[in-house]
């Protein structure tokens, strides 16, 4: 019996990322060189991982670090000068 | 004759790349830690800082908390609640340091501490329930069933030349801040933290079939809402 689109999704995700053996590859290489919607989901299914990886990297912004040094020094001594008495 | 000045030639040229790497990784730790405790070992910090020494216990802090924000903040979608994540993690580190037994990197065990802390704070946000996994499949023609539930597909083209920068951005992060946390946690692990199936699976405390089924149905599940905000756009454009 021929194989459908839906019997590849489970290993759409090793195809893309590389994860899959040779055959399978080959295999599915094939199906989303016939069919344009599988080639369709393939492509958006890139396209999404890139977008969502293109964000901006989140630098910690300066104030914010000031004030998370001084929290956390707070708690610091909290801790560390009830377990002492 | 010839080779023996060869060897030579070769030895001083390692001798002096030798001595030059090690120069330029000294003042690397110079300029970028305090003299001593950037020269020590993640081990000797953590024992520094179980003993009290707070200054270790902020140069371990130093090493990843610009990670832990920026997991915190893809998490949460917010600057807010990343704030508060990521806060919460290192006070929640500060209270437990003296339960880490170093079976982990020290930054797996705050990633761990970063999710359970995000998903107390993310519990009262609404997110949508995700679909069967039929529904995010392409319908195939004839031979597949669910054609009628069948996922949203069209070329997609190249969306940063249809949309403004920051119109895409503000698609995208509402997208992922639409997933359930557990599937948002298992693709943001797997494609922002770049980690392997393995080691998400060891994090989350799934098997590795699941923790691949959660990626891939989040994975799916994102595409499918990216896919219907750009039908909306595009057809705005046209
Ligand atoms: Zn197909």
């Amino acid at each position: 019996m021929p194989k459908k689109c839906s019997d590849y999704i489970q290993d759409l995700n090793d195809y893309l990322d590389g994860e899959i053996s040779p055959e399978l590859c080959e295999e599915i290489d094939k199906h989303v060189g016939e069919c344009k919607n599988c080639r369709l989901m393939v492509d958006s299914m890139k396209m999404t991982v890139k977008l969502c990886r293109e964000g901006k990297s989140e630098e910690l912004p300066v104030q914010l670090q000031d004030k998370l040094t001084s929290l956390l020094k707070k708690r610091w001594d909290e801790k560390f000068k009830s377990s002492q008495k | 004759m010839v080779r023996a000045v060869g060897d030579f030639t070769t030895l001083r040229r390692l001798k002096i790349s030798f001595v030059y790497i090690s120069e330029s990784r000294l003042y690397f730790f110079l300029n970028h830690f305090p003299p001593i405790l950037g020269l020590m070992s993640e081990r000797e910090l953590i024992a520094r800082a179980k003993a009290g020494d707070f200054s270790a216990f902020s140069a371990l802090i130093d090493k990843h908390k610009s990670r832990i924000y920026g997991l915190a903040r893809k998490l949460a979608g917010n600057d807010q609640d990343a704030e508060d994540i990521m806060q919460d993690t290192f006070l929640k580190a500060i209270d437990k340091i003296g339960q880490f037994r170093g079976e982990a990197a020290f930054g797996t065990w705050l990633y761990s501490i970063a999710l359970n802390e995000g998903r107390s704070l993310l519990s009262k946000q609404k997110w949508t329930e995700l679909q069967p996994v039929e529904a995010y499949l392409p319908s195939g023609g004839s031979s597949d069933m669910h054609s009628e539930q069948a996922a949203r597909l069209f070329d997609w083209k190249d969306p940063h030349k249809l949309l403004e920068q920051e119109e895409l951005r503000a698609i995208i992060d509402n997208a992922i801040a639409e997933l359930p946390y557990q599937y948002r946690v298992a693709f943001l692990l797997r494609y922002s933290e770049e980690l392997s199936i393995k080691e998400i699976s060891e994090l989350i405390g799934e098997s590795v079939a699941a923790t691949k089924s959660r990626v891939l149905r989040a994975r799916l599940a994102l595409r499918d809402t990216l896919s219907s905000s750009f039908e909306v756009k595009y057809a705005k454009k046209v």
